[in-house]
């Protein structure tokens, strides 16, 4: 009883923050519908007034968005696999059929997650972040080995068939402790370096150090990124990161430095660019990311060998041209490009649709961001925000990293890409991010100015409610 | 309310900093990343896209060529001279063979019995593990082809593949080698009409592309497969006639046997009246099938050379040798065949009249030489007061000289221009060689006539066989200079004709009357002068000969004078015929020439004696067998022939008598039985009329072999009686048996030789007043 009646509460004091949206609308002058700025939240029928007794009900835009990404994910992991399954396994919709499954569960479970209530998560927060810890450290004992990295866990032991990465569950548990830690602490606290950075420094420090261990860079880098905007939004304060930035500039140039030296390279004329691909990446533990870099740099190099998947990848998001090869027609994808219902899905996507598909796709994906920000704008408290912001970096830094990676702008990392690459847990738990999401959305409370304009008797209704 | 002010600090309230970085985070995220994104995919996909979808499709598109058939090579009478069959290449790879483990020893043993490959090369090839493609043998016709199937099959093993390919074909194997020329293995044209005529013979391969999948499958996306048909080549009709070339190949043969040429030989066989090449023959020839492989008199004077790299070399030039169509390509000296022209044009310019009486005392001062060294004529005892005709059948140099100075340098000049001896014929501009003649300053010189006196019978300038049968068949033919020709048409796989030649004329040399003389002069020079080795019973030919000087060798004679060595005394000599027939209608013009004969023979080296009755010879067989046309004998002929003999075998001694009678044969009976038992010769066997038959009655045929004797020298009547003495028979050719000046220059079966009782010796006639050097 109590909760509801907090939460309740705390539409009243949202009033407020509807005035800053009322602000910026003043200024923008941006298109507006029924009165209101189109990113207002509305429900089905595009309207703000309730026909319903619930509450504001998820956001439409944010859970549309996310579903028609999913569909044209799965289209394109059925046009993807099937040349493989066909040729290799002889099964061509069984990677197809498996990720329909995977994404009709994955929805329920999105929709059980939006309908906890954000505050009941955040009491298992610490208890996931220990979890996280406990999977990472196992996983380096008992995890199955593929290409010399333990980064799996296999469900019901080490010869099952699902398994999941640790580094998955870590990263919500990042988001979900580190924005309860940040709410716990306070504005004036996240401002100190013993509350605002040192905590934070030593779980990433720890997290980052087993990742390490497994090893796996790419989930470290996107856990490192993810803590950092974690602790921006958090309000750590600013010259903090300008410290961070300058320091690992100062350990770019020495490694650079020092490398050059050893290797006796005249480094006067050289590009950064250049200077890179001189380096001796083989040395030292992340001896198996050398090959990774050399292709980036240089992906005709070896054509065959190390730069193989990343040429063949160019070749496929290249052939696409403006209209694309159209749906099912790629060619890369029989059994020339590697991952390609995985990792490197995007590139058949751009090969088929061509480049108004793709930056088509990509606008969805940029929607459903700069919505899911919205939303952490908008949302009912600090917590909610700080969480929904998590979430929509989370995705942002994925599909950032597997686009850049598939067009050859970050060197070959395993990153997937939300909603369109097939695997099962990594996509139940970008599901069940969304579900937070909309659970977050379902308590977003209505603009007062909104409720001014319902007619008297639901106004009233409301505002009975809203009391 | 406390409850809710406790809520607000554990569960925040956003502040307006939060909105501020989420807003910060929402652009960065949202839009920045996003924006990077898109250049990078418009960069990728807009603007290097042709460079990324062409390399995709190098990976993508699988190419497999169709072969084009290469057209076939027809005769004028659409004989087949060369043809290709499908045959297939064997290859290995040696990557599979390292990869699979396959016993390299096991194949290469295999393949080696199969395809008589050495297996050390196939052992080598496979050393080469990188590669997929090493080829064992080009060209595996079926049969073999399938036994290396077997093979592999049978004993589990691979790496070893086939791809379809074609094979170049000659069926009448050395015939017209060097006008054909061949292919190298990848069906290419390498030399001849094959290399000349490669583009249209190849045709246009076709090809079919395919979407493959990276392991190498065939997808069925229609959009990408594509098929274009292979175009064969076409096919070419040459006016080459394989019966004549037989025949001229057969006695350059012969001919080069009988007077031992040492530098080889060339004799085209062309038809006056069109132009077009009826037969082209070179020796040394070869075989296209086998185009590396020489001659066995080439091999047995190589096999004297010990020093490897010496033999390599050699070996290379005596095969550029053979594959030289020396009859386009070899600029001679033509010597006195050359009179013709000389004749023609004096009689064209009207400078000469056919009664006046010209005087030769076997030498004659020329402006320009040295008063010492008066020019001479072959004869250097002089032919006295001679009449044109006269000269020409004596071939007298004096004359001819008299009458070149009488037409003048510039003249002179103009006719050489207008046969078209200064210029290539066009049959071959490739492998045709220019002429080569005196600079018009030299020529033109009032003050020095020697270079017009020597040219005018022959000496002193080069030009080609083509070139001086081309200019000799103006003479005869009407004065019409054609353009020779050798490519009849050319049709498409389907028969339709692409181009055809016609008989070209270039020009009108000399009028209708001026040939019809030149022609029965010629015609004399045959019937009566040095010419009349070349004589065709039952035929009215006409001819020239030529014995030229080699140059060549007189400048290595200064070599060695100046050396301080001995010259040699003798001197080499190209000797050569022009002859023609039928002389009323010249149908066919054909020339000889025979490079250096050895001075061992005991023939005399001269045009008369030795190339005149070779193109006799050539003739005699062409006219009747590969022409049609029929011999019309004259009384005097039909003592002089040859002829077949009846089988009077199972007749009565009296009935073989009547037969043998009528038939003019003589006989003699051996046995004494009454029916004749056996003949010799045999039935059928092309002998001399007048020959006398044996008939054995109840007897039998010795069977000891009889030891030929040396017949050189001997007249007709006495080689005649000393051969059937001994149980041999006679057949000849050259001069008329019935001339009391004949002599036997050249026997077919060699002095010394043991040869079965009645074999058919073929005796050269020549007549002795006829070896004139010129």
């Amino acid at each position: 009883m109590s909760f509801t009646h907090n939460a309740r509460g705390a539409y009243g004091r949202r009033n407020n923050d509807a005035a800053v949206g009322n602000g910026r609308e003043e200024t923008g002058g941006e298109p507006q519908i029924g009165g209101l700025p189109f990113w207002k939240p509305r429900d089905l029928r595009g309207e703000y007034i309730p026909n319903k007794k619930s509450k504001t009900g998820v956001d439409v835009p944010f859970m549309l968005l996310t579903l028609l990404i999913l569909l044209i994910g799965v289209v394109m992991v059925l046009s993807a696999s099937f040349p493989r399954g066909y040729y290799i396994s002889g099964e061509p919709l069984k990677v197809f059929m498996r990720q329909v499954g995977f994404a009709s569960s994955g929805i329920f479970l999105m929709y059980m997650a939006s309908r906890f209530k954000l505050r009941t998560i955040s009491r298992m927060a610490y208890l996931l972040l220990a979890a996280s810890f406990f999977f990472l450290v196992i996983v380096l004992f008992i995890g199955i080995e593929v290409n010399g990295a333990r980064r799996w866990l296999g469900i019901g032991g080490a010869g099952a068939s699902t398994t999941f990465q640790p580094s998955e569950i870590a990263k919500l548990a990042v988001i979900l402790s580190f924005a309860k830690w940040i709410c716990a602490c306070g504005p004036a606290k996240m401002k100190t370096f013993k509350y605002g950075i040192l905590p934070f420094g030593i779980v990433i420090g720890a997290m980052v150090w087993l990742l390490m261990r497994e090893p796996h860079i790419s989930a470290s880098v996107v856990i490192f990124v993810l803590a950092v905007i974690m602790m921006y939004a958090g309000g750590v304060k600013l010259r903090w990161f300008a410290m961070g930035a300058g320091i690992l500039a100062v350990l770019l140039a020495c490694v650079l430095f020092l490398n050059l030296r050893g290797s006796g390279i005249n480094s006067d004329n050289l590009s950064i660019r250049e200077q890179l691909s001189q380096i001796q990446w083989s040395s030292g533990r992340l001896g198996y990311a050398d090959g990774r870099i050399d292709a980036w740099l240089n992906p005709e190099a070896d054509p065959l060998g190390k730069g193989f998947q990343i040429r063949q990848s160019l070749y496929a998001v290249g052939s696409g041209g403006l209209l694309g090869q159209g749906l099912g027609q790629s060619r890369q994808k029989y059994l020339y490009l590697p991952e390609e219902h995985n990792d490197y899905i995007f590139a058949i996507v751009c090969e088929e649709l061509g480049f108004i598909g793709a930056f088509l796709i990509l606008f969805l994906f940029s929607m459903l961001i700069i919505r899911g920000f919205w939303l952490a704008m908008n949302a009912k408290d600090k917590y909610s925000c700080l969480v929904t912001i998590g979430i929509t970096s989370l995705l942002a830094i994925q599909v950032f990293t597997n686009v850049a990676v598939v067009t050859n702008l970050l060197p070959a990392t395993g990153v997937s890409l939300p909603f369109f690459s097939y695997g099962g847990t990594a996509l139940w738990v970008q599901l069940v991010q969304i579900g937070i999401v909309l659970s977050v959305s379902r308590e977003i409370p209505y603009p007062q100015e909104a409720v001014n304009e319902m007619p008297a008797s639901q106004q009233n209704n409301r505002q009975k409610r809203a009391v | 309310m406390s409850e809710q002010v406790a809520n607000t600090t554990t569960r925040g309230k956003k502040s307006r900093s939060l909105i501020f970085r989420t807003l910060f985070l929402q652009i960065l995220c949202g839009i920045a990343a996003f924006s990077i994104l898109v250049a990078r995919l418009y960069n990728l996909q807009i603007t290097q896209n042709d460079y990324y979808e062409s390399k995709a499709l190098q990976f993508q598109l699988s190419q497999t060529s169709l072969n084009a058939s290469r057209g076939t090579i027809f005769d004028v009478n659409g004989n087949i001279l060369a043809i290709s069959a499908s045959t297939v290449n064997v290859f290995i790879s040696p990557y599979e063979i390292a990869r699979d483990g396959y016993d390299i020893m096991q194949i290469a043993n295999g393949l080696s019995d199969i395809l008589n490959v050495s297996v050390l090369s196939i052992v080598e090839m496979s050393q080469h593990t990188d590669s997929h493609y090493q080829v064992v043998m080009f060209g595996v016709e079926d049969l073999e082809a399938q036994m290396v199937r077997e093979f592999v099959r049978g004993n589990k093993l691979g790496g070893v593949y086939m791809e379809p390919s074609t094979r170049r074909y000659y069926p009448n194997d050395n015939l017209a080698a060097q006008v054909l020329g061949f292919t190298g293995r990848d069906n290419v044209g390498l030399d001849g009409l094959e290399e000349r005529y490669d583009s249209q013979l190849t045709g246009v391969s076709g090809r079919t592309i395919n979407l493959r999948n990276a392991l190498g499958r065939n997808l069925m996306m229609s959009q990408y497969n594509d098929y274009y048909t292979a175009r064969n080549g076409d096919d070419i009709t040459l006016t080459i006639d394989s019966s004549i070339q037989y025949y001229i190949e057969k006695h350059l043969a012969q001919a080069i046997i009988d007077y031992d040429v040492i530098n080889g030989a060339s004799c085209i066989a062309m038809d006056p009246r069109t132009g077009a090449i009826l037969g082209m023959a070179n020796y040394p020839s070869f075989n296209p099938n086998d185009f590396l492989s020489i001659g066995e008199r080439e091999l047995e004077r190589l096999s004297l050379i010990t020093d490897d790299e010496e033999y390599q070399a050699a070996l290379y030039q005596a095969q550029v040798r053979q594959w030289r169509n020396r009859a386009l390509s070899d600029a001679y000296e033509p010597g006195s065949v050359f009179k013709i022209m000389t004749l023609a044009m004096a009689i064209e310019e009207n400078v000469v009249s056919l009664n006046h009486l010209y005087d030769c005392q076997g030498y004659m001062e020329v402006l320009g030489r040295e008063e010492d060294e008066p020019l001479h004529c072959w004869n250097i005892y002089g032919h006295g007061e001679q009449t044109i005709v006269q000269a020409m059948k004596n071939s007298c140099n004096i004359v001819c000289v008299e009458m070149a100075l009488r037409v003048r340098a510039q003249t002179f000049y103009k006719y050489i221009d207008a046969f078209g001896l200064f210029d290539r014929t066009g049959l071959d501009d490739t492998a045709e060689s220019r002429s080569l003649w005196w600079d018009e300053s030299v020529f033109f010189n009032r003050n020095n006539q020697a270079q017009l006196a020597s040219a005018s019978f022959g000496q002193t300038f080069k030009v080609t066989p083509i070139q001086m049968i081309t200019a000799a068949a103006a003479t005869i033919n009407g004065g019409y200079l054609m353009e020779p020709y050798i490519v009849k048409q050319i049709t498409d796989g389907s028969g339709n004709i692409i181009e055809a030649a016609e008989p070209r004329v270039l020009r009108q040399v000399i009028s209708e009357e001026t040939s019809a003389i030149v022609r029965s002069i010629l015609e004399e020079v045959v019937s009566s002068g040095t010419g009349r080795n070349a004589s065709v019973r039952g035929y009215r030919v006409g001819g020239k000969t030529g014995t030229s000087e080699f140059v060549e060798q007189l400048s290595q004679q200064a070599e060695q004078v100046a050396q301080n060595e001995i010259p040699t005394v003798v001197k080499d000599y190209i000797v050569s015929f022009i002859g023609f027939a039928p002389a009323e209608d010249p149908q066919i013009i054909i020339l000889l020439l025979l490079d250096t004969p050895s001075h061992e023979t005991d023939v005399i080296i001269s045009g008369g004696a030795m190339a005149a009755p070779v193109v006799g010879n050539m003739l005699a067989d062409i006219l009747p067998l590969s022409l049609g046309i029929k011999a019309k004998y004259s009384e005097e002929d039909l003592g002089d022939i040859n002829v077949d003999t009846p089988s009077i075998i199972n007749c009565s001694i009296a009935d073989a008598q009547v037969i043998l009678d009528t038939m003019g044969f003589e006989y003699i009976v051996i046995g004494d039985g009454d029916v004749v038992t056996n003949q010799l010769p045999a039935p059928n066997a092309y002998v001399v009329s007048g020959t006398r038959v044996m008939l054995f009655a109840d007897a039998d045929i010795p069977v000891e072999p009889v030891l030929v004797p040396s017949l050189h020298g001997m007249s007709y009547g006495a080689a005649k009686d000393t051969l059937e003495a001994m149980g041999l028979f006679v057949r000849t050719s050259g001069a008329p048996k019935s001339d009391n000046r004949a002599e036997v220059s050249v026997q077919s079966l060699p002095a010394g030789e043991l040869h079965a009782y009645g074999s058919i010796v073929e005796l050269t006639l020549i007549n002795k007043d006829a070896i004139a050097r010129n």
